[in-house]
């Protein structure tokens, strides 16, 4: 067994806070080049819109299969290999579905961190 | 019977022990190592995050309140969701390991900081206790052993897990006893599906209300308890010869039996409905008559609480970069989808085999109880040690976690300290959560644990999400918020808990807040916020968390992004 060197995770902000506290110097303000900040700008746009639709259709099924489930007693009757529909609409139905959405938008969060091709380059 | 719970604790120390040997030099419990894999990050998320309220609470509420207690799970593991779309990565880039340690980062504020330790302790004492609870409880049940000792076995065993030096350090241990937790869970479900025979298969898919007990059934209450008897009943009480009991109240002591008659009609429990009712087997949570607002309420406050927790947030910290972080949230969601296939099985079966742990109160321990009733032989006795061990696995691993980062919030945020101090705090906190405990037998696990999430919800979901991706949160914006999220959260449910609030929307108002409380918390920071005006660097400090790592020629990330070592 190779043994992997290991090193220790301190929080940047925890040693910074602390150095600050020994010496009272309170910490750089962060900054960022205009280059980097107007990338980031991008970024924290595209996210926020990719966010937002993944986190509506979480709310749809989360939020619409109890009302489904309330309004539609009727599902209790019908019976999917003997289980009634609306059990298996609770207790197996959102998995799957919340690992698709989970896959989705890593997916689409990872496509657009990707780095900058110029103009008129393709894949 | 607790022989079973030996090995898990051998198998973790030794597993810590090789996976800490390496890492011996650090001071810290806080360390990691930054080559762990995604997949094997997020078993190790998983292997925290499912604790005794998933391996044993989601069961026992079923029993209790019904198919609906199935959302409870659905809402945890839909947490990484929201997790992965709005925190994990900006929140590994930022290098925080907890809140207060991203509040200062992000809003460079010493009394947020404190005020976010505060909360840390809040949701981890909420957390803690019933996690003490539901291992009393299933220790009492397979050494038949009173509760009280159960607890402090439990305490016992989470302080010499601790003092032995904090097994919870290695990344690998938390990921196996994810597969330890998986492999105990679903191997005795598999076998108890087989074991119990086409009939109570049926019956468990066909619910029947249960109004009559079908042999004569020994019912031991393990707290007082005030019975409703509305037929002629014949039971023996407390050893005594059977007596023909004439309807009104009784009072069963703590700690009595009550042998049912065949036959006898099962009497009623405070205002809970018997297992197999018309109502029981709906497939939302109706604990009043509001349905869609119940089940909202708890799907929020699970969804939105998942990313407040402290022992979840830290372990984030070991990918190596914003992206491994964002993986480790989505395989998270895959593997704990997985687990939550199960707890329904449990769940059905013990409203069909073991319906009388409704009137005890012991729905929590239905998972370790069923092989018993199932196969009295060996082999079923084998299946409750295995599920015994799960279920302590699962308590160790949650309980470990909390305590380190309540020891941390203590040593490090509130009341600084050295090393020496952060090693004695967890076990003063166990210590401590033990005389609660104590006290909490009465509570159901699974609804503690989402008052948990409910303050974590109101209080931290806020300040993450608004700090991550609006430039414009202030210090003065993020504290009033925090504040009055922790009131309409923790302060409600304390008093819902103490004073009790009338049945029907009040009760779902104050016992499940977060409905209401989250949005408030959100709206009073974002008005708080654009009242003040936030610093020059505001921009710049959240714009940077956006910055992914991989680009070429950059030198701002360098305090970000420490260099792999390799």
């Amino acid at each position: 067994m190779t043994r992997q060197r290991r090193i220790a995770v301190t929080s940047p902000q925890t040693r910074l806070a602390l150095a600050g506290r020994r010496t009272g110097v309170p910490a750089v303000p962060p900054h960022l080049a205009p280059a980097d900040a107007e990338r980031a700008r991008r970024i924290h746009r595209r996210q926020l819109r990719h966010a937002l639709t993944v986190l509506g259709l979480l709310a749809a099924l989360l939020l619409g299969l109890p009302l489904l489930l309330v309004a539609a007693p009727g599902l209790d009757e019908v019976r999917l290999g003997g289980i009634p529909v609306s059990w298996l609409a609770v207790a197996v139905l959102p998995y799957p579905v919340l690992a698709l959405l989970a896959r989705w938008q890593l997916r689409r969060a990872e496509r657009t961190e990707r780095p900058d091709r110029p103009p008129g380059v393709r894949e | 019977m607790i022989l079973a719970i030996v090995p898990v604790l051998l198998i973790t120390l030794l597993i810590g022990a090789r996976g800490v040997a390496a890492m011996r030099t650090t001071s810290d419990f806080l360390v990691a190592s930054r080559r762990i894999s995604p997949t094997v990050n997020a078993a190790a998320v998983s292997g925290e995050y499912l604790s005794a309220a998933s391996f044993l609470g989601v069961a026992g509420l079923v029993v209790k309140d019904g198919v609906g207690s199935l959302w409870y799970p659905v809402g945890f593991a839909a947490g990484y969701i929201v997790m992965l779309a709005l925190v994990a990565a900006p929140l590994r880039r930022t290098g925080a390991l907890t809140v207060p340690d991203f509040a200062e980062a992000r809003l460079g504020s010493r009394r947020l900081r404190r005020l976010s330790a505060v909360v840390v302790l809040v949701i981890a004492f909420l957390y803690l206790v019933p996690q003490f609870t539901a291992a009393g409880q299933v220790l009492a049940v397979v050494s038949g052993s009173p509760y009280w000792v159960g607890v402090v076995i439990a305490g016992a065993a989470v302080s010499i897990t601790l003092s032995l030096g904090g097994m919870r350090a290695a990344t690998y241990v938390q990921a196996f006893q994810f597969a330890l937790k998986l492999v105990l869970f679903i191997v005795p479900a598999i076998w108890l599906v087989l074991q119990v025979g086409p009939v109570v298969r049926a019956d468990a898919l066909e619910p029947v209300e249960f109004t009559r007990f079908p042999v004569a059934t020994p019912v031991e209450f393990r707290l007082d308890t005030e019975l409703t008897i509305t037929a002629p009943t014949h039971a023996a009480i407390a050893g005594h010869p059977q007596q023909l009991l004439t309807p009104g109240r009784y009072a069963a002591e703590g700690g009595t039996t009550w042998v049912f008659d065949a036959g006898a009609p099962v009497p009623q429990v405070g205002t809970g409905r018997p297992p197999g009712g018309e109502e029981w087997a709906r497939p939302v949570l109706d604990p009043g008559g509001y349905p869609v607002l119940a089940t909202w309420s708890m799907l929020v406050a699970t969804v939105l609480g998942t990313m407040g927790l402290p022992h979840i947030l830290v372990r984030f910290h070991t990918s190596a970069d914003g992206r491994g972080a964002r993986r480790t949230a989505a395989i998270t969601v895959g593997l704990l989808g997985v687990f939550y296939l199960f707890p329904a099985i449990y769940g059905l079966l013990g409203a069909v085999l073991l319906p009388e742990l409704y009137l005890s109160g012991g729905t929590d321990t239905v998972v370790v109880a069923l092989p018993a009733t199932v196969d009295q032989s060996w082999v079923g006795t084998m299946f409750t040690a295995l599920l015994t061990a799960g279920a302590f696995a699962a308590f160790l691993a949650t309980s470990l976690g909390l305590l380190l980062v309540v020891s941390g919030a203590l040593a490090h945020d509130l009341v600084p300290g050295t090393l020496r101090r952060l090693r004695f705090t967890p076990i003063a906190a166990a210590l401590v959560v033990v005389l609660l405990a104590l006290r909490a037998e009465r509570i159901d696990v699974g609804v503690l644990v989402t008052s948990a999430f409910a303050v974590a919800a109101s209080t931290f979901c806020p300040l993450l999400v608004l700090g991550i991706w609006w430039p414009r949160l202030t210090a003065r914006g993020a504290i009033v918020g925090m504040v009055v999220g922790l009131i309409s959260s923790a302060g409600v449910i304390g008093v819902d808990l103490i004073l009790g609030a009338p049945p029907g929307l009040p009760a779902i108002v104050l016992g499940q807040p977060a409905l209401w409380s989250v949005p408030l918390a959100f709206a009073t920071m974002v008005l708080v916020s654009l009242r003040g005006t936030p610093p020059a660097w505001a921009a710049a400090a959240m714009l940077r968390l956006h910055l992914d790592e991989n680009r070429s020629g950059s030198a701002a990330t360098d305090d970000f992004c420490p260099p792999r070592s390799s």
